[in-house]
């Protein structure tokens, strides 16, 4: 089985961050995106938070997240560049080349497109000397960037080359959204595809939506749109998209669940993907995926 | 009457900054006397000793290389060790002030200030790796080094260059697919410009050559080969270019002084340029063709 295309969210799982990180290691994954309260929460400090991943020995995916960034102004605009700067300094310290970056749903923040793009931009400027990768998320409680089409034209217009796309396949399922798109956008915008599935049929509110979202999650696989995870992931492979696939699963019975119970959930949810959706079976000697370097 | 700015789109100026060249090169080693050495073999001088930090400027021509030697007081700087290292450069520009907070603007990150009493506080941004890039606009009348430093006394403080030996440039070393990254840095920031790949210089074919505004100075990112991506390469500037009319004639009296050359089957000596062999472990000087004192690019 090959593990290293799909990677495990640490908020999927109950617990502190070293039972996260050996339940996620000992489900055979390699990789693990990284949530902010679990480094700065963890109870012997950020230090200790850091040294704790850096041992674990599983590669970073990346580092999430920050939200309501864009479109402030005045005080508001210079207290979001620090909380900013404080996130990729932490990102930089875990070892993470990738902070993700949800649109804004403040009712404060301006919606205009050049100024969204602009604030974009300066957060990618101040990522480049760490060496990170901004991954850009519509959200559908945003006023401007609500899904990936508007986040495409979002990130086209800031125009950096280290900022990109970030893909919640939850967010697509939810909305129904058409495939098409992801044969106009050049895979290499894509730096994250988050999976995750549901258990109900239709959403029927923005407000149900919400609620699903942080509290209802499943594991692909596990709900009842896995044929449209498939399709999507299927799509993603079939235009060349070769980054990480991670579980962004946040689901109120996982965390009263012990931590290598849900980790062994998300190894199914892995190997159904993997040999079944993908068949990304061991390469074939000599015979290697060509895939970018491991960075960006 | 009509704003022009009203009627249509006004590029920004070439050089918003008014970027004027390199003001100094610093290296940063726990073993200043060692480095010292290596630059006086390679044709500089001491001049004068910081009034408050462990930190020397050597001289020579238009060029001016500070060697610091004090224990690092900010996050993400060189902490000195025994090997040099690269650890900044300082930008002349119109108006420092300005050029930091428009830097600061487009997605700078500010280091805090550390001038002492009576000093100059000379703002600064980080660069790649540990390394801080100076924002400098005292260097025609009177200079920085006039304030912050005491002359060594009896020296000449003008010593004349090897060859009219000057600033070409910085080689930095990118991590892998990282070139447009900063390409994008350099040219936001500070508007420098990529060069066509067919505009070469020098001996050492790799690498992507950003010019600056005022075409004096140039920055050369070179990133891993192909088959060492998976190689965790580190970020960091690796040396200094200096450019010369005359490279055969700067080797010799190089070599004279004690400066030995890089002689391997695809690196040599020739009209075009020259490679030092590391220094201390990781110091070396890249010699440059240039046309004239007027530089390769500088009109």
């Amino acid at each position: 089985m090959n593990f290293t295309d799909f990677g495990m969210d640490t908020a999927s799982l109950a617990g502190s961050l070293e039972a996260k990180l050996d339940a996620i290691r000992n489900a055979g994954f390699a990789q693990v995106m990284i949530s902010a309260a679990d480094v700065v929460a963890h109870p012997r400090g950020t230090t200790a938070a850091v040294d704790a991943i850096r041992a674990s020995g599983l590669r970073v995916t990346g580092y999430q997240a920050l939200s309501d960034f864009e479109g402030l102004t005045g005080h508001l605009h210079a207290y979001k560049i620090a909380v900013a700067k404080a996130m990729l300094e932490v990102c930089s310290a875990i070892g993470s080349r990738l902070l993700l970056v949800e649109a804004s749903t403040s009712t404060h923040a301006d919606r205009d497109p050049d100024v969204i793009a602009s604030d974009l931009h300066k957060l990618s400027v101040l990522s480049i000397p760490l060496g990170i990768r901004i991954a850009f998320k519509g959200t559908p409680a945003s006023r401007t960037v609500r899904d990936l089409a508007a986040a495409w034209e979002v990130v086209g217009r800031a125009n950096c080359p280290n900022l990109g796309l970030a893909i919640d396949s939850f967010d697509t399922l939810a909305a129904h959204a058409s495939l098409e798109l992801l044969d106009e956008i050049d895979p290499e915008l894509l730096c994250l595809v988050q999976l995750s599935d549901f258990m109900w049929t239709e959403i029927r509110s923005a407000a149900e939506q919400a609620a699903t979202a942080t509290h209802f999650r499943v594991f692909p696989g596990e709900g009842v749109h896995s044929d449209s995870v498939a399709d999507l992931v299927t799509k993603l492979d079939h235009i060349g998209y070769y980054g990480d696939y991670s579980f962004d699963v946040y689901n109120d019975d996982y965390h009263q669940l012990p931590p290598q119970t849900v980790a062994q959930r998300a190894r199914g949810a892995a190997l159904w993907l993997g040999e079944t959706v993908l068949r990304r079976a061991l390469p074939v000697p000599n015979m290697e995926r060509l895939r970018r370097g491991p960075n960006p | 009457m009509t704003n022009a700015m009203d009627r249509e789109a006004v590029a920004e100026p070439l050089n918003p900054l008014g970027f004027d060249g390199i003001e100094f090169i610093e290296f940063a080693t726990s073993k200043p006397q060692a480095l010292g050495g290596v630059l006086e073999m390679m044709g500089f001088r001491p001049i004068a000793r910081h009034r408050s930090r462990e930190v020397e400027l050597y001289r020579q021509g238009t060029m001016n290389v500070i060697v610091n030697a004090q224990p690092a007081d900010v996050p993400r700087t060189v902490q000195p060790v025994e090997r040099p290292v690269l650890s900044a450069f300082a930008v002349r520009v119109r108006d420092a002030n300005a050029a930091f907070k428009r830097a600061l603007d487009l997605g700078g990150w500010e280091i805090p200030v550390r001038a002492a009493p009576m000093e100059l506080n000379i703002p600064a941004i980080h660069g790649v790796g540990e390394s801080l890039i100076y924002f400098v606009d005292r260097y025609d009348e009177f200079s920085i080094y006039d304030i912050d430093f005491r002359a060594i006394p009896s020296v000449d403080r003008h010593p004349p260059a090897i060859a009219g030996l000057d600033f070409f440039g910085i080689v930095q070393y990118v991590g892998a697919g990282r070139t447009p990254d900063w390409i994008e840095f350099y040219s936001r920031i500070f508007g420098f410009t990529p060069l066509p790949n067919r505009i070469r210089f020098g001996i050492m074919p790799k690498g992507m050559l950003l010019q600056s505004p005022c075409k004096q100075f140039f920055l050369q990112l070179i990133d891993p080969d192909e088959a060492a991506t998976d190689v965790p390469w580190e970020e960091h500037l690796q040396r200094i270019g200096l450019g010369t009319a005359d490279v055969l004639a700067a080797v010799a009296a190089l070599e004279k002084r004690g400066i030995e050359f890089v002689a391997s089957g695809e690196v040599h000596s020739s009209e075009r340029g020259a490679l030092t062999r590391p220094y201390l472990g990781s110091v070396m000087f890249e010699l440059v063709h240039e046309d004239s004192a007027a530089g390769p690019g500088r009109k």
